[in-house]
């Protein structure tokens, strides 16, 4: 879906919010949800009574929904949206909501996720995550998202050579900008060899390939660029979704972003090598390999030898997840696919602090999640640039 | 004690399916108008839409795409069994399906390795379809 030109330099994202994540809470989930609406609001300079529009993305919601978080929120709204996209969401969830201040469906809308987590939470969601899940892995012992995504990291090291040396690269490298963030969890020293040491949970994937599960929220405001405090405003030049591509693959060393690579790039009429920053979703690092490849930024099968071009830290080459990412910060359920958002909002406005990028103009952010029957099937990604 | 495996939900859509495997027999769906043959089961051919679907007996024969060997189940009933041998699994027929593959190791399992169903007795305790190397296949 594209972003009109008009409403890329008239809408866009007003401000960002965020919890303290944390390995345990004994707050409620609407309680996350609203702390990182309520700092979203402020950073946005808007009051509650401009919100008209609600968006937003979690797994453990249900049976509550967009309209009955309005209820609890106590507002009125316009237009009302459920991610359906699992850690795609909340990208795609900015794009919906762009479109709809476009339309006049809403003034300004909140798009906000979040989920009271933790790895007994994970296996639960995984083993009741949908049909296909429930009756043909489940009863397998799949061992959840880690299990699937060994077979396609192997898979892509057996069809193109990468290797785990290559891979480890992402996670040392956010966790050398996380040690800077208060916020991530796991913000220990983390060498190459402590990556490639580290205890198996599903061979190829080991302990600093995944996430940690944890509770938390993250929010951003959606609006007119000039609501937003000066300088703060961050445009969205451009932002598509896909769901369910390539239809039939069990295990993909690919996803939707092949398909609206091109598109995203000439809708912003800016290139991967424009960007100042990449925010990819890293359920895994094999996951964030295989978004560079279809974003672009290295053709397909060649991740390892970027990867070991490079270093990923905020400060590095090429800087990704600039904040630590969800492998380092933690997995606060759909809200990882909103915490690169939100890292992306706050690098654009020069407010990240210990781990503030030098340049920051523009930046990409991609969403990826909705695990079916092998893979996740769902992908987004929006081109963001400051507005000043 | 060995707890339960969890077990599919039976309904109109994969009775046939999980009946068949409790005899032993792995059922796939083709699809008669466009002749496309597929897994997991459902009311319509994911490729062309048709609902003209002919349940069919696999031959059991295939051969592992890539695997992953789980240290961490997601359920307790599988504790005692790691590493659980995850495999996408391409069969003869040429649907592919995600099963473990029993009675072999870490070191003995490999992508590009053929499969065969097990003996009926080892296939029985299983409520999905579960493979075991042969080497013996021609290439």
């Amino acid at each position: 879906m594209a972003i009109s030109q008009a409403a890329a330099q008239s809408i866009g994202i007003l401000g960002y919010g965020e919890t303290e994540y944390a390995k345990k809470t004994s707050r409620t989930l609407i309680d996350l949800l609203a702390d990182a609406t309520r700092r979203a609001l402020a950073s946005s300079g808007l009051s509650k009574d401009d919100i008209d529009g609600i968006a937003v993305c979690s797994f453990e919601l249900p049976p509550d929904n967009a309209v009955t978080l309005a209820e609890q929120f106590g507002i009125s709204v316009s237009w009302a949206y459920f991610g359906t996209a699992g850690g795609a969401g909340p990208v795609a969830s900015v794009t919906n909501a762009v479109r709809a201040v476009e339309a006049g469906d809403a003034r300004a809308v909140l798009c906000v996720s979040g989920d009271d987590y933790d790895v007994a939470g994970h296996y639960r969601l995984m083993d009741h995550f949908n049909k296909a899940l429930i009756n043909y892995a489940t009863p397998n012992g799949f061992g959840g998202a880690n299990g699937l995504f060994g077979i396609v990291q192997r898979k892509h090291m057996e069809t193109y050579g990468t290797r785990r040396e290559e891979l480890g690269r992402i996670a040392v490298g956010q966790r050398a900008s996380a040690r800077r963030n208060d916020n991530a969890l796991l913000r220990g020293p983390m060498t190459i060899e402590d990556y490639l040491n580290a205890r198996v949970i599903a061979d190829p994937i080991c302990l600093y390939d995944c996430v940690l599960p944890c509770p938390g929220a993250e929010a951003v405001i959606v609006g007119p660029l000039d609501r937003a405090p000066a300088g703060k405003a961050v445009r969205v030049l451009s932002g598509y979704e896909r769901h369910n591509h390539p239809p039939g693959e069990i295990a993909p060393l690919r996803g939707g972003w092949e398909l609206f690579r091109d598109a995203l790039w000439s809708r912003a009429g800016l290139g991967p090598e424009d960007m100042d920053f990449v925010q990819a979703y890293d359920d895994y690092p094999i996951m964030v390999a295989i978004q560079l490849e279809d974003l672009g930024f290295c053709t397909k099968g060649e991740v390892g030898r970027f990867l070991a071009g490079h270093t990923m830290s905020f400060d590095g080459s090429f800087p990704l997840n600039t904040n630590g990412g969800q492998l380092s910060c933690g997995q606060a359920g759909a809200a990882g696919g909103m915490i690169g958002l939100v890292e992306a909002v706050r690098q654009l406005r020069g407010e990240a602090g210990p781990f503030q990028l030098a340049a920051a103009e523009r930046g990409v952010v991609s969403g990826y999640g909705m695990v079916g029957y092998g893979h996740g099937l769902s992908t987004s990604s929006v081109v963001l640039e400051r507005a000043v | 004690m060995k707890t339960a495996y969890p077990q599919p939900r039976e309904d109109a859509d994969n009775a046939a399916f999980l009946r068949s495997w409790r005899d032993g027999v792995v059922l796939i769906q083709r699809c008669r108008a466009c002749r496309t043959a597929f897994f997991y089961p459902r009311p319509l051919c994911p490729r062309c839409w048709s609902a003209d679907l002919k349940a069919e007996e696999a031959s059991g024969r295939g051969r592992i795409v890539s695997w992953s060997a789980i240290e961490r189940p997601n359920d307790p009933a599988f504790n005692d069994e790691v590493p659980i041998l995850l495999a996408e699994i391409l069969l003869a027929e040429g649907a592919t399906l995600l099963a473990r593959v029993v009675g072999c190791t870490r070191e003995e399992i490999a992508s590009g390795a053929a499969v065969k169903l097990p003996p009926r007795a080892i296939a029985e305790r299983y409520p999905l379809p579960v493979f075991q190397l042969y080497p013996e296949a021609r290439p």
